[in-house]
């Protein structure tokens, strides 16, 4: 009997994931456990290894295809056997059957039902009448700002023209939308008509004229995740108003602590506890005195305040920026956040990272320091109101009894969506928590 | 209207009387003594069985529905079953007489009919022969049912077998039914036997039953035509037309006149099976004035169709009348009409309480049981016992219960099953086949080689576009045109196919209406090309039953505007045979209808939608002499029906979008297709017809005045129709304008409209607009510009609806406003 390999379901919320590669081809044998494709999600990127040994007898799908999950990718059996009942049209009732464990994953923790690509919904056309398909089509595509679109269509309709006029006044919601409007005309050919494009080809010009005859190039089709990278941080930036607020604190406890913590680690059996894991642990102590800080600015209508604190932990891995929740973190003590915490990095950095563990986090903490960068503005991100930035650690100068006296100061940035924190909020929270981590001994006792 | 028949004043108003022959009323008066010179104990014998077979069929189709149950077999049939108890011997009488070359057509209540004949076609076929027809037939599906799980004494017994399955299965609508169940009661049939498609609609036998003798006229084929219908059915326009059509004088005054293809009157005859009543009218006192129907033939032509009244109740009265009558009819000296006298002891169908007549009446006529008396009379001549009769309709009894059970089995019987089969109906709604010539083992009887015709010859030297090489319009008497693309596919079929036949009103010395026959006549034989009578059902039957026996017609109606004369024979007969009959059949008929205007409400209405709405038709308008000579071409190859549309206003217009002009020889254009007449990128307008020279204008002016480039597809065909060309044109523009001369409302237009706004929602600028005529009468010429399209409209309502064109001031209301009211007041 031949053996179905479906698209595992990474996640409940998961719908489709996309083939990034086929390893195998039909006719060729494989092994038990033999990798027979890779795929990925919106963030994450897996492996299906072979269910059991046999021969490859159909594949139902292609390179680059979105399959929904639980739908039939290919088919493993001995050669010869018939295979036709699996192709995807007849397999939907098969295909039902692993709809079970359903139950199970809904164990995951509760997460917050707005989801994290909420953000990059389209072009808003909140306050703006009428408007053709085509119109709203063009401007989704362009982020022409209809709210300054002046309706020529019958009845007060907003028309295709009435939004070109807007790209030819150059008219978008914000300089990151017209990037995104370049990018996304090449290959769309909505009749030519390409404003904006034309508006950056004369500074685009010169530059190429200077460089050297011919400059050599690599055209990379973007990857998906890059895709969503893109999408939110766009979203981000222009739905948002975003103020950041720079600070620094006095580190020498934490190094203090570290040092200790390195020594004795291994004898308390303590997970190696880094600066990163402690500001988590001050954020998720601090934070809940701050409820306008943990939360989501849903609409404009509503705020959602959260009595946990679910840690976002902003990841660099290979495939890009990743964001991992550490859920519950107020409840955790500095050795298990800081072991939850690694267990998600890890996770996200090995592109294993479960796909519910990467959205529901009610505020963000990311980390440059290491990477001596001294202060940043982190991307607020959405439908959070803040994200923390921690900096490097530099050597400072104070006055202390008179003397200039050097002390190790770390700098956090943090950044606040206006709409939902003005910047008192934000720096009452900076401050009490600048309070916190240069006491942390205290913090630990409390 | 022949130049060579003289119509004279003098003898027009000559003085005189009409003389009327007697008609002879049940003058068969033969003894047995008589008869049995006449005929074996075997024929008599068969005689017999033949009715007991109907009988004991039918007896079997009224226990299922009425009992749900026949001889301990349960079943239940949802169907009709429209019954002929009673009319046994006038079936078998008729059948009797015939062969597999005479095609005999029915009417709802016809059974009996195809069983008779049936019966008497294996009879007459050699063993060989009649097992070769089972074999071939829909791949001997249903020959293996019965080869499989019945025993049979031998090959005619296994084709009585066959016979009474087939027919069965095709009543309860099973795939192993003679049409694969498509078909059903009162439409089974089955052409190898001779028998012809039965109809459900009372009469519409007639004209095509007409059809298949205009095929055997024309075409020099063998056999007659037997047209049966009921009495009832004698008061349908289609009958009486069918009638008038079959004994009009040029058949035998006319056809002939060349000295080579003179066969004599059209082998046809028109045979009521007279049972007293049309449903529950009482023909005979009630709801028709002829008294007995066998008058009707005095009407027709001075030898009064040969009519006469016969004992229907007698076989033998019936086969000495069907005998004369096909002998005449071999003769030349047809058609002939026969008031065949019966009575239908069952009800019109099961759920018929004969509230119209008494039990009386009933209890006398089963007194007078014609299956009854027969046996009586063999018994009482001592041709056979009633020991003979017991052990015969035992067998048959035994017979019917074994084929029952296998029609209703599933397993061997199943339906057509359409989950998993889902293109089964779809892949024969249409034969979709390219056939050069419907019978090219003959050559085509024309009178002169082609390029002597003198319209080829015309054209030759006509110029193939609007304008000559300087960009001057060319004179109208130099320009090739739509009548001249119309004609010369249709000359060159007339060569190409032998059955090829074209005729209408005023088709041969006028040259049709509107001139695209003009100096045809002079090729063509009269058998090949005539003036028909003005019998727009019997026109369009004609060509149905003409297609069923495997010829290619060309008919015209004239105007569009006749199509409701002939609905019945579009509708359920031209657009339905090929789907009824399991794709057997094929309807290669072209029919031709010109849109008109100039002449009011009755005769410049554009009906594509009508005919677009019945499955089963294929419809097409050109709207330029290329595009109207590709069209015909296909048409022309097609084995389909096709409702040919054109225009008057544009008959006479040039070639102005090819630059090499109309191509000439074979040119085809594929049904389907719509063609981009003028490139653009802002606006597409979408037209259907002439429409397309006023949409051209109006693209003109959009360019000039206000910088709006349009871009025009002409549709050309509107069944099929590929979306693809369109889909693409309006993602481009993002908005369209369907523009035609019918009447707006659910015209193709709004169909149309309706489609795109569904498949290009996301690329719409603005609704599908229509611009179609008001919803009016037509007004006189003079006012016709507030009813059709003009350019000007279709500016306004692209200013109105979809972009306002800055400056711009319309004159016409297309806002939503004005629709709701007008909509309110059913304008």
């Amino acid at each position: 009997m031949a053996t179905v390999v479906i698209m595992p379901r990474q996640g409940q919320s998961v719908e489709s994931c996309i083939i990034t590669a086929f390893n195998k081809k039909v006719g060729d044998t494989v092994e038990k456990g033999d990798v027979l494709f890779s795929y990925e999600t919106d963030k994450s990127s897996f492996d299906e290894p072979a269910p059991e040994a046999g021969t490859i007898l159909a594949i139902f799908r292609e390179e680059g295809d979105d399959v929904p999950c639980l739908e039939n990718v290919l088919v493993i059996g001995k050669e010869g056997e018939d295979v036709s009942a699996f192709a995807p049209a007849a397999a939907a009732p098969a295909a039902e059957a692993p709809a079970a464990p359903a139950a199970a994953a809904e164990a995951a923790p509760a997460a917050p039902a707005a989801p994290a690509v909420a953000a990059a919904a389209p072009a808003t056309t909140e306050g703006v009448g009428s408007i053709s398909p085509r119109a709203r089509l063009l401007a989704e595509k362009t982020h022409a700002d209809l709210l300054k679109a002046v309706p020529t269509g019958p009845n007060g309709r907003i028309i295709e023209r009435d939004v070109q006029k807007l790209l030819d006044l150059g008219l978008t919601v914000s300089p990151a939308a017209r990037d995104g409007y370049t990018a996304a005309t090449e290959g769309t050919g909505i009749n030519g008509k390409v404003v904006l494009g034309d508006l950056n080809a004369p500074a685009a010009a010169p530059a190429a004229a200077e460089a050297a005859p011919e400059a050599a190039f690599e055209d990379v089709k973007i990857p998906n995740i890059r895709k969503i990278i893109a999408k939110q941080m766009c979203a981000s930036l222009t739905t948002m108003a975003q103020l950041t607020l720079n600070t620094s604190f006095d580190a020498s406890k934490m190094i203090a602590l570290r040092g200790s913590l390195k020594a004795g680690a291994e004898k308390m059996g303590l997970a190696n506890i880094t600066y990163n894991d402690m500001i988590l642990f001050a954020v998720s102590r601090v934070l809940l005195n701050h409820k306008v800080l943990n939360a989501h600015y849903l609409n404009d209508d509503t705020m959602r305040y959260f009595k946990t604190v679910n840690l976002g932990v902003a990841v660099d891995t290979e495939r890009g920026l990743m964001v991992p929740t550490v859920f519950g973190a107020e409840k955790m003590s500095l050795n298990q956040l800081a072991k939850s915490a690694k267990s998600v990095i890890s996770d996200a950095q090995g592109g294993k990272i479960n796909p519910d563990l990467l959205k529901g986090a009610t505020f963000t903490v990311s980390n440059l320091g290491s990477m001596g960068i001294e202060s940043f503005t982190p991307i607020v991100n959405p439908p959070q109101t803040a994200i923390l930035g921690v900096g490097g650690i530099t050597k400072r100068v104070k006055e202390v009894g008179g003397e200039d006296v050097t002390y190790s100061a770390m700098s956090l940035s943090l950044t606040i969506d206006h709409r939902a924190i003005d910047g008192a909020d934000g720096a009452r929270f900076l401050k009490e928590l600048c309070f916190a981590l240069e006491n942390f001994d205290l913090l630990l006792t409390k | 209207m022949p130049k060579s028949q003289y119509v004279d004043p003098g003898k027009a108003f000559e003085a005189g009387y009409i003389h009327f022959e007697d008609i002879p009323v049940c003058q068969y008066k033969k003894t047995l003594a008589e008869e049995k010179k006449i005929y074996t104990k075997d024929d008599f014998m068969r005689i017999y069985r033949d009715m007991a077979i109907i009988r004991e069929f039918e007896t079997m189709l009224n226990e299922v529905k009425v009992k749900s149950e026949y001889n301990g077999v349960k079943y239940n049939n949802p169907g009709p079953a429209h019954l002929s108890i009673g009319q046994e011997a006038s079936a078998v009488g008729e059948a009797y007489c015939l062969d597999i070359n005479d095609f005999s057509f029915g009417s709802h209540r016809s059974h009996g009919e195809i069983l008779a004949k049936g019966l008497s076609s294996i009879y007459k076929l050699t063993d060989e022969e009649v097992y070769d027809i089972m074999k071939e037939f829909l791949g001997g599906a249903v020959l293996a049912v019965v080869e499989k799980q019945m025993k049979s004494e031998n090959i005619k017994d296994l084709a009585i077998n066959f016979l009474l399955y087939g027919a069965l299965a095709e009543i309860f609508a099973r795939q192993t039914g003679f049409n694969r169940g498509l078909g059903g009661s009162m439409h089974a049939f089955f052409i190898p036997f001779g028998l012809m498609p039965n109809n459900a609609i009372v009469g519409a036998s007639a004209p095509i039953a007409l059809g298949a003798a205009l095929y055997k006229r024309s075409n020099h084929k063998p056999g007659i035509v037997i047209s049966n219908c009921g009495d009832g059915a004698t008061g349908r326009g289609p009958v009486l037309e069918a009638l008038n059509f079959a004994s009009m004088d040029q058949i035998t005054k006319l056809w002939g006149m060349d000295g080579k293809f003179s066969d004599g009157g059209m082998p046809i005859l028109f045979n009521v099976f007279n049972n007293h009543y049309g449903m529950g009218g009482q023909t005979r006192g009630e709801t028709m004035g002829f008294d007995m129907a066998a008058r009707l033939g005095a009407g027709f032509n001075p030898s009064q169709m040969h009519a006469e009244r016969v004992n229907g109740y007698d076989p033998l009265a019936v086969i000495d009348a069907v005998t004369r009558k096909k002998k005449l009819l071999l003769e030349g000296k047809g058609p002939a009409l026969l008031d065949v006298v019966t009575y239908r002891v069952s009800g019109h169908s099961p759920s018929d309480s004969s509230t119209y007549r008494t039990q009386e009446e009933i209890d006398a006529w089963k007194a007078a049981d014609p299956i009854l008396a027969f046996k009586n009379k063999l018994v009482k001549g001592k041709i056979a016992t009633e020991e003979d009769f017991a052990v015969m309709h035992e067998q048959i009894t035994a017979r019917m219960t074994e084929i029952m059970k296998l029609a209703i089995n599933d397993e061997i019987s199943p339906r057509m099953d359409l989950n998993k089969d889902p293109d089964a109906i779809s892949s024969i709604m249409f034969s979709n086949q390219k056939v050069k010539s419907m019978d090219p083992s003959r050559e085509a009887e024309m009178l002169m080689p082609k390029e002597e015709c003198p319209r080829v010859k015309e054209i030759k030297g006509k110029i193939r576009t609007a304008k000559d090489a300087d960009g001057k319009p060319v004179s109208k008497m130099k320009m090739y045109n739509i009548c001249d693309g119309l004609f010369e596919p249709i000359i060159d079929k007339f060569y190409d196919d032998p059955t090829l036949i074209a005729y209408g009103e005023d088709n041969r010395d006028w040259g049709g209406a509107f001139g695209v026959y003009k100096k045809m006549t002079e090729a063509v034989p009269y058998h090949r090309f005539f003036n028909s009578p003005i019998s727009e059902s019997a026109i369009v039957g004609s060509a149905v039953g003409y297609a069923m026996c495997g010829g290619r017609a060309i008919v015209e109606l004239m105007y569009a505007d006749f199509i409701g004369c002939a609905g019945d024979e579009i509708f359920n007969q031209m657009a339905k045979w090929q789907a009824m009959s399991a794709g057997i059949l094929k309807m290669p008929i072209t029919l031709r209808v010109s849109v008109g205007s100039k002449y009011g409400a009755q005769h410049s209405q554009d009906w594509t939608a009508l005919c677009a709405h019945i499955p089963g038709l294929k419809v097409v308008f050109p709207a330029t002499p290329a595009d109207a000579k590709g069209l015909m071409t296909s048409t022309l190859d097609g084995t389909d029906p096709v409702i040919f549309f054109e225009s008057q206003r544009i008959y006479g217009i040039g070639e102005e979008f090819m630059a090499g002009g109309v191509p000439e020889g074979h040119y085809e254009v594929p049904l389907g297709e719509p063609d981009i007449k003028r490139e653009g990128k802002d606006v597409t307008i979408l037209t259907i017809g002439a429409v397309l020279y006023r949409a051209l204008e109006a693209a003109k002016i959009l360019e000039e005045k206000y910088g709006v480039s349009a871009e025009i597809i002409d549709a050309r065909t509107i069944v099929p129709f590929n979306y693809e060309k369109v889909i693409e044109s309006v993602k481009k523009t993002g908005k369209i304008l369907l523009v035609g001369d019918a009447c707006e409302r659910n015209s193709v237009m709004r169909d149309m409209a309706s489609n795109i706004t569904e498949m290009c929602f996301d690329y719409l600028d603005g609704p599908a607009v229509v611009v179609g005529s008001r919803n009016w009468i037509t007004p006189a010429f003079e006012l016709e510009k507030s009813f059709f399209p003009q350019a000007d409209w279709i500016i306004d309502a692209l200013h109105e609806k979809i972009m306002p064109l800055p400056g711009h001031v319309p004159t016409n209301n297309f806002t939503d406003i004005e629709k709701v009211e007008r909509a309110k007041k059913g304008l």
